[in-house]
């Protein structure tokens, strides 16, 4: 599809009355942990202060890492995770979960964090009213790499993903590891068999299968199922998703065992042939309590490439062979399966499904139900992040202008909304309007304006119809 | 003597005790317990339960019964033959397989039957089998003896507890120095790796009130012990969840058992002095 080489980045469109305004903050690409204003200011900059995500706590306390294990050795391994204040001193850090000596590297503790990490109080990690989370003590859960064998998944070592809970102190006092889990994730013999052969090969560290890739892992907190109850939805269980597998669950904290599960596989029950394919999705989490939509799951389902299984025109081996060129955000009843909510292309205002590709994110990306409604959307391979009401109309949007210098793309992982109160050192910003460029008539210096210089008529001519052919379908019906 | 062997067809290990048995031209009746002696094993088997293993992979033959005597497994078979039951502490049941045998305990056994030790240890190596030795730090001697005549293939110690609670662990008396002794020899090994059950500890005596586990912090001064003994923060360190069911202490079987994740606690105290700590 085409895109154009210039356009605006920062932000581009603002509607105040309609905003739920705060501040937000996102990992600016090469550059460290941004805190932008909604007119795109840039209030505070955490220079090189990585973060996978970064996240503000009450204070002006930011959560991030000082930096990532050599990609020779690992990968997205966080050497650790570690809170600093507004003035950039660290408060808090953790990295005792694995001693590492790398090649060539000095010898030292990592925490292996990566994708995601939840401190105590809020079980998301962003913005509910009454789950602050805390930023003085508490624990925090860290999802973390893990490198094991397990010949029941592959002979090939494996890069696994744990799921940690460390105190303030750094000590571990809980750990689930996903690859003890294997015979419950759903699996057909199809998948397992390819996925025998090859679980998503890395060269990192002499070869190494990222056969899940957890993206994201959150608690549910509170909720109304689990209050009418349903064990499976108890506050302290932990909801994760996977991109490789396309699989979404939510695991017992006391247990261990996943006990609720969406994926692998979307065609087993009308319910889920009703859902579609999830495909490499991110950020699936429950909304928390005290947010419009609170108990539903809210998953960014990117679209793009993943899965394991039978070989098809688009795959042929099988690996990766669920492919979509769109991404959707699915607010999705976890009983039911229902989607409660959802934009898609259609609900951009793209036609579908020839332009479905401008909203579409096929790695990273995420989305934070805001308490007005709305959906703070990061479309991530883009750089792009919207603010979206319940009725789907764009009220904020912002081009991140920072692409990187050793990887040319603008990406942000994943950005949260938070609110002004969090950051007391500063005062409230101007929320100043910021309306709708109408596109057709914006030219750049030189450029001439719209319009022909001469028009004439041709006789005979037909007027253009409404429902004129293109060499692919426009369906409503096919849409999401 | 009337001896009595029961094997198994394609056994290799039965076949290294019948070899065993014929160079000490000792008369012995032979039974396939899976072919023709099948019913009289059974028979056998239920009636002397108590004195045979049946393993997650089933029952490890031979089993030798001389008289009312039982022995389970080729080393305890050998040993049996060699030296009746003056062998009984040093040689026991094997929990490993595929060519190696275990159960091989150098400190619980009498080191005035170490020439005994020696020759059932050479014969079991002789032929083609590879040895586990295990120790908890007693009878440091006798593991630098074996360690120098070729016999050990792999050595796991067990580090009980912290220095102070290393005696009231081993159930006597017990220098630390031996312990220590034990160590530099086992990390010196080519294939080693040390080991601590996280246990219930009987602080004082006959009180049950004084059972409590280990703490982490007691965890963290044996991994410092360790550290202090060998001067590697390296070591394979394993951490293992105590089962009060199998501990032949009955003041330690209403101990509740801990799960894996309590032992969370205690990896991150070890993990300050020895960073490869594992739970298994």
């Amino acid at each position: 599809m085409t895109y154009p080489s210039i356009f605006p980045t920062g932000a581009t469109l603002y509607d105040p009355s309609r905003c739920w305004n705060g501040y937000t903050v996102f990992q600016a690409k090469e550059v460290g942990a941004l805190l932008i204003d909604m007119n795109g200011g840039e209030v505070q900059l955490w220079k090189e202060l990585h973060g996978m995500p970064n996240r503000l706590l009450p204070g002006g306390h930011l959560i991030g890492s000082t930096g990532e294990r050599s990609t020779a050795f690992g990968s997205q391994d966080g050497i650790d995770l570690v809170q600093v204040d507004w003035d950039g001193n660290v408060v808090w850090r953790f990295n005792q979960y694995e001693f590492i000596e790398d090649p060539g590297e000095a010898p030292q503790w990592m925490a292996r964090q990566h994708h995601d990490y939840q401190r105590e109080g809020n079980p998301v990690g962003y913005y509910a009213p009454g789950l602050e989370p805390l930023a003085d003590r508490g624990n925090t859960m860290i999802l973390a790499h893990k490198n094991v064998r397990n010949p029941a998944i592959c002979d090939k070592p494996l890069l696994d993903d744990s799921i940690i809970e460390v105190n303030w102190e750094g000590e571990v006092i809980w750990e689930w590891v996903c690859s003890d889990h294997f015979d419950e994730l759903g699996l057909r013999e199809d998948a397992r068999n390819l996925l025998f052969r090859n679980p998503n090969w890395l060269k990192s560290g002499g070869g190494v299968g990222d056969w899940m890739h957890i993206n994201s892992m959150s608690l549910l907190g509170p909720n109304r199922w689990f209050d009418a109850g349903d064990n499976r939805f108890h506050p302290d269980n932990i909801i994760w998703c996977a991109r490789e597998s396309n699989i979404t669950a939510i695991v017992d904290k006391q247990t261990g065992r996943i006990v609720w599960r969406l994926g692998p596989n979307y065609d087993e029950t009308p319910e889920l042939r009703r859902l579609g394919w999830i495909i490499g999705q991110h950020h699936a989490h429950m909304i928390p309590r005290g947010l419009p939509g609170e108990g539903h799951i809210l998953v960014f389902d990117n679209g793009g490439w993943a899965g394991y299984g039978s070989p098809n025109p688009g795959s042929p081996t099988g690996f990766r062979n669920a492919l979509r060129d769109y991404s959707r955000v699915l607010e999705i009843d976890p009983v039911s399966l229902q989607v409660v909510w959802q934009y898609t292309p259609v609900e951009a205002g793209l036609a579908f499904p020839v332009d479905a590709n401008r909203f579409y994110s096929p790695f990273i990306s995420s989305a934070q139900r805001l308490p007005n409604g709305n959906t703070l959307i990061t479309e991530g391979s883009g750089g792009r992040i919207i603010e979206v009401t319940a009725g789907h109309e764009t009220v904020w949007e912002y081009i991140s202008p920072y692409w990187g210098r050793m990887l040319k793309i603008n990406m942000i992982y994943r950005a949260y909304r938070v609110p002004y109160e969090w950051v007391p050192q500063i005062e409230k910003p101007a929320e100043q309007a910021i309306e709708r460029i109408d596109v057709t008539r914006f030219r750049l210096p030189g450029a001439s304006p719209r319009g022909a210089r001469r028009t004439v008529d041709v006789a005979g001519v037909l007027p253009y119809r409404p429902d004129a052919a293109l060499c692919v379908r426009t369906d409503v019906a096919e849409s999401p | 003597m009337s001896l009595i062997l029961f094997t198994a067809t394609g056994c290799a290990r039965c076949q290294i005790a019948k070899k065993f048995m014929r160079e000490k031209d000792l008369g012995f009746a032979e039974h396939d317990a899976v072919g023709e002696g099948k019913e009289l094993f059974g028979k056998f088997y239920r009636a002397h339960r108590a004195a045979i293993v049946r393993g997650a992979e089933g029952i490890e033959f031979p089993v030798l019964a001389d008289g009312p005597e039982v022995r389970q497994g080729v080393a305890a078979v050998i040993a049996w033959l060699q030296a009746g039951a003056r062998l009984d502490g040093f040689i026991g049941r094997s929990d490993v397989s595929r060519g190696w045998v275990g159960g091989l305990h150098v400190s619980k056994g009498d080191p005035a039957a170490m020439e005994d030790l020696v020759g059932v240890l050479g014969f079991l190596k002789r032929n083609g089998l590879k040895l586990q030795l295990d120790t908890d730090g007693r009878n440091a001697a006798v593991l630098e003896h074996l360690l120098a005549q070729g016999l050990g293939d792999r050595v796991v110690m067990e580090l009980k507890g912290p220095r102070a609670l290393y005696a009231a662990m081993t159930g006597g008396s017990i220098e630390p120095e031996e312990v220590h002794r034990s160590m530099v020899r086992v990390a010196g090994f080519p294939e080693h790796r040390f080991e601590t059950t996280v246990a219930p500890v009987a602080r004082t005596a006959e009180d049950s009130e004084g059972i409590r586990y280990l703490t982490p912090d007691e965890v963290a001064e044996t991994a410092l012990w360790l550290k202090t003994a060998t001067g590697s923060h390296r070591q394979p360190y394993v951490l293992h969840v105590f089962d009060p069911q199998a501990d032949p202490d009955d003041r330690f079987r209403s101990v509740e058992m801990l799960t894996p994740a309590v032992l969370l606690r205690h990896r991150s105290a070890a993990r300050r002095h020895q960073v490869l700590t594992e739970i298994e």
